[in-house]
């Protein structure tokens, strides 16, 4: 059964300049999985979702993933961050 | 998240490695040993100069040598789009990678590649590359960041328009990449503190230092399929940069990783396997290549040099309010140094409510960066960490009571934006303080000095395959290189997941074609990603044998449960059944529906960062500069240590690795912008005579997102290590060195000019 949250998206300023018309800051309401804040926003910004995949690394409620992963589960109040991605050594 | 279970019977051991014979014995077989029947020898012409057009490449007189089989040039790779894809902070452009493996337009560096070679022999390899003539228009060069950065610089790339300014810059320049990160308000903070201390500092680049050169063999079938064998931190990189580098299908290429002598970030790139693949596919031969110690130094990936500048201000009690860096990097010749790393890890073991940090990217005629154990974390540290020493000495309070008092927790806001979700850097500063050489009395010369460090850790896609074999042994295969012994963690916690001996899982790094894809060894991911695909597949395989033995009890599968390697009745309701083991199980594979294995694949998140704490006490001779680490000791979070000997061993790398970077290691450069110290007599590593012993504290606060609570442990020992040699010296000689390596020289000149202790 198809569950909805409330979510705030965060982005970084080069990346908000770059995709988003700078603007920084979303409150989406959405299905309770990366997939639905994925979707929401390239509904939006129309080829964002291709570049929150490809150029980011996600973290939920402050728990770092290296790559955005539709299956990620969101909870309400949940905070996402898209940063620039990270590779270690 | 994931409940820990506890007690383990093999985590936290140290049981014999599995590649521990054949290693002793010699027959363990490295990049270089690989060899096939008609194989050639590679042979790569390098740059004499730093900077140069290249006018024109006359190969003519080599091809016609006999043994000659094949040459080949830039023109012969395919050309790439020039686009920024895939990690942004890494700017994969293929454009750079397929001229950094083969120049084309400019030779950019000394040791760039040129022009390639396969002969019947190594000798005659040798002669057809001298026979090769490049017409070069030698350019003006520059090595130095600062240098670089200025107005006036020689361009590397007369059109490049530094990135992350808006708007762009009209002028190119040598700045490929701007970055800002800020939370609170920078100047607030400032006015808030009563003390304030503004530094600059400077970083040596300083190269891996792995003991293996590169190597590899490639073989170029007529029909279009190739394999590889190669010394590498990650195969399936091999595979995928040499398919589109050389221009093949990801499926018709297998790549198979040898044993490897060391790689620590520097094995995570291609440099010959494009070569060799091109040199085989032009001759019809398979072709060997291996770098000699002369062209590691010269051609593949140091980390980056750096010029920094620190500012933290706090108030008398201690606090943070707060904190500035600007991290200018080289990335060599192309673009892609770790300075955003740099950027955010700079503070990231404190809770300041106020920071700005600035980074930039510099292309420079020296080679291309590459990842280097927690790449850019270890630089900007080593300026934050010695800068907060002064500060804590000018408040008068103990420098690690200062980061006591301002560690980051749960909940703490970080300058990537989320706040922190993992505790464990309080933990290992405690576990310092509380050592009790901590507080012991020094001599004369002799000082004290400690830092910390942050290391975001990696996670991301692995794959494994479980397979039981009909005695009940089990093989578990990984597509992740053995650098730091992962085929020991992944049998212990298989063998912990089973319920079974150690002794009865063999592990195995497998080819590109028999595991799922798999990400590099590198980032301190394989531990925690490979090990949830592991352990994902043998929780498949234990669902697969309950119902096997449900199916042999003839009894419905809720009326089985695994415990302790067997398949045992849940209740005696189910029926009155001896308990049957791996072996029993698999006796009746065929009659049950074949044979048993799973795959497990994950994109691992959750993956929880690494923290650090160390203290070393030093001597330094005042006749000679001359620095003697006398005891080192570092305290590290690992989570839980899977296999303990491995975690105290990487733990001690990453020290002696950190005392090479912070007394020795340095390129030198001659006035045309040679290599002028290309090997390891007058590049100077430590060695075991250089080091005391370094005594490890395991710390261990378990990341709830793994059912053994890891977090990585390859990379963050090492991010303290600079920072607290020198503030251990600043406390010997009353002299601040703010300049890496702080060798003898450095260190007798800052001595000389005494006018006064510095803090």
């Amino acid at each position: 059964m198809s569950v909805e949250v409330t979510v705030r998206v965060v982005f970084t300023d080069g990346f908000s300049h770059r995709y988003t018309g700078g603007r920084k800051e979303f409150q989406l309401r959405t299905r309770n999985t990366l997939r639905g804040v994925i979707k929401a926003l390239d509904a939006r910004f129309p080829g964002l979702g291709e570049h929150l995949e490809e150029e980011t690394t996600v973290a939920i409620d402050g728990e770092i993933h290296d790559e955005p992963g539709y299956f990620q589960k969101l909870r309400e109040g949940s905070e996402i961050f898209f940063i620039p991605k990270l590779e270690g050594g | 998240m994931n409940e820990i279970k506890k007690p383990y019977r093999f985590v936290g051991t140290q049981p014999v490695r599995p590649d521990g014979v054949p290693k002793v014995k010699g027959t363990a077989k490295f990049g270089n040993d690989f060899s096939l029947p008609g194989a050639l020898f590679g042979r790569i012409l390098r740059s004499p100069h730093a900077h140069a057009r290249i006018k024109s490449i006359d190969t003519s007189k080599a091809e016609a040598l006999p043994g000659v089989k094949a040459v080949v040039t830039g023109a012969d790779f395919p050309d790439q789009n020039f686009a920024y894809v895939g990690p942004e902070r890494v700017a994969v452009n293929f454009w750079h990678i397929t001229r950094n493996v083969m120049a084309r337009e400019k030779a950019l560096y000394d040791g760039h590649a040129v022009a390639a070679v396969a002969a019947s022999g190594a000798a005659v390899a040798a002669k057809a590359i001298s026979l090769i003539e490049v017409d070069y228009e030698v350019l003006p060069h520059v090595i130095d960041v600062e240098d670089a950065m200025k107005e006036d610089a020689p361009l590397l790339f007369e059109d490049m328009i530094t990135r992350g300014i808006d708007p762009p810059p009209a002028r190119p320049s040598n700045i490929s990449k701007q970055l800002t990160f800020e939370i609170g308000d920078l100047d607030a903070g400032f006015a808030e503190a009563d003390e304030i201390v503004e530094r600059e500092f400077r970083t040596a680049p300083v190269h891996q230092g792995y003991i293996e050169p590169h190597a590899t063999l490639a073989r170029y079938d007529p029909d279009g399929q190739g394999e590889i064998w190669s010394s590498t931190q990650g195969h399936f990189i091999v595979r995928n940069l040499t398919a589109k580098l050389v221009g093949m299908k990801l499926g018709d290429l297998k790549v198979n990783a040898a044993e490897i002598g060391g790689g620590f970030g520097g094995k995570t790139v291609v440099y010959v396997e494009p070569v060799a693949m091109l040199l085989s596919k032009k001759s019809g031969h398979p072709v060997k290549l291996a770098m000699t110690r002369n062209e590691v130094f010269r051609a593949t990936g140091p980390t980056s040099g750096s010029s920094m500048r620190v500012k933290i201000g706090a108030k008398k009690d201690g606090a943070i309010t707060a904190a500035e860096g600007e991290f200018k990097f080289q990335s060599g010749a192309f673009p892609g140094s770790p300075v955003m790393n740099a950027c955010l890890c700079a503070f990231a073991t404190y809770a300041i409510p106020n920071q700005r940090t600035k980074g930039y990217d510099v292309v420079s005629n020296r080679p291309k960066a590459a990842a280097y154990r927690a790449p850019g974390s270890p630089i900007s540290n080593f300026a934050v960490e010695s800068t907060l020493d002064i500060l804590a000495k000018k408040i008068g309070i103990d420098p690690l009571e200062m980061r006591f008092k301002n560690a980051t927790h749960i909940g703490t806001q970080t300058i990537a934006g989320p706040k922190m979700a993992h505790e464990g850097y309080s933990e290992t500063v405690k576990a310092i303080l509380d050592h009790p050489g901590y507080r012991e009395p020094l001599g004369p010369n002799q000082g004290r000095g400690a830092a910390s460090g942050y290391w975001f850790n990696g996670a991301g896609e692995s794959g494994a395959t479980v397979y039981v074999n009909a005695d009940g042994t089990v093989a578990v295969a990984t597509g992740s290189p053995d650098i730091g012994g992962s085929r020991a963690s992944m049998a212990i916690m298989a063998a912990e997941t089973f319920g079974i001996e150690y002794g009865q899982v063999r592990a195995t790094v497998n080819d590109t074609t028999s595991v799922p894809y798999t990400h590099v060894t590198g980032g301190s991911r394989v531990t925690y990603a490979s090990g949830l695909a592991v352990i994902g597949a043998c929780e498949t395989v234990i669902e697969d044998l309950k119902a096997r033995a449900a199916m042999i009890w003839d009894v419905d599968v809720d009326g089985v449960v695994w415990e302790a390697g067997r398949a045992r009745p849940a209740s005696a309701n189910v029926g009155d059944f001896e308990p049957m083991s791996l072996a029993d199980i698999a006796a009746k594979a065929g009659a049950t529906g074949g044979p048993i294995g799973a795959s497990g694949s994950v994109n691992a998140g959750g993956q929880a960062p690494g923290f650090s704490t160390a203290y070393c006490d030093v001597e330094v001779d005042p006749e000679t500069g001359h620095v003697e680490i006398l005891r080192f000791v570092l305290a590290q979070d690992a989570g839980c240590a899977i296999h303990r000997g491995y975690v105290e061993g990487q733990m001690q790398g990453g020290v002696a690795q950190g005392i090479g970077w912070a007394l020795n290691e340095e390129y030198i450069y001659d006035e045309d912008g040679r290599l002028d110290n290309p090997g390891f007599l007058d590049y100077r590593i430590p060695v075991a005579s250089d080091l005391p012993m370094i005594e490890t504290i395991v710390v261990e606060v378990p990341n709830p997102n793994h059912p053994f609570g890891v977090k990585g442990v390859g990379e963050v020992n090492i991010c303290p290590i600079m920072a607290a040699v020198a503030n251990a010296i600043a406390n010997a000689v009353g002299r601040r060195m703010q300049s890496l390596p702080m060798s003898p020289p450095k260190l007798l000149a800052a001595m000389d000019r005494r006018e006064g202790p510095e803090l």
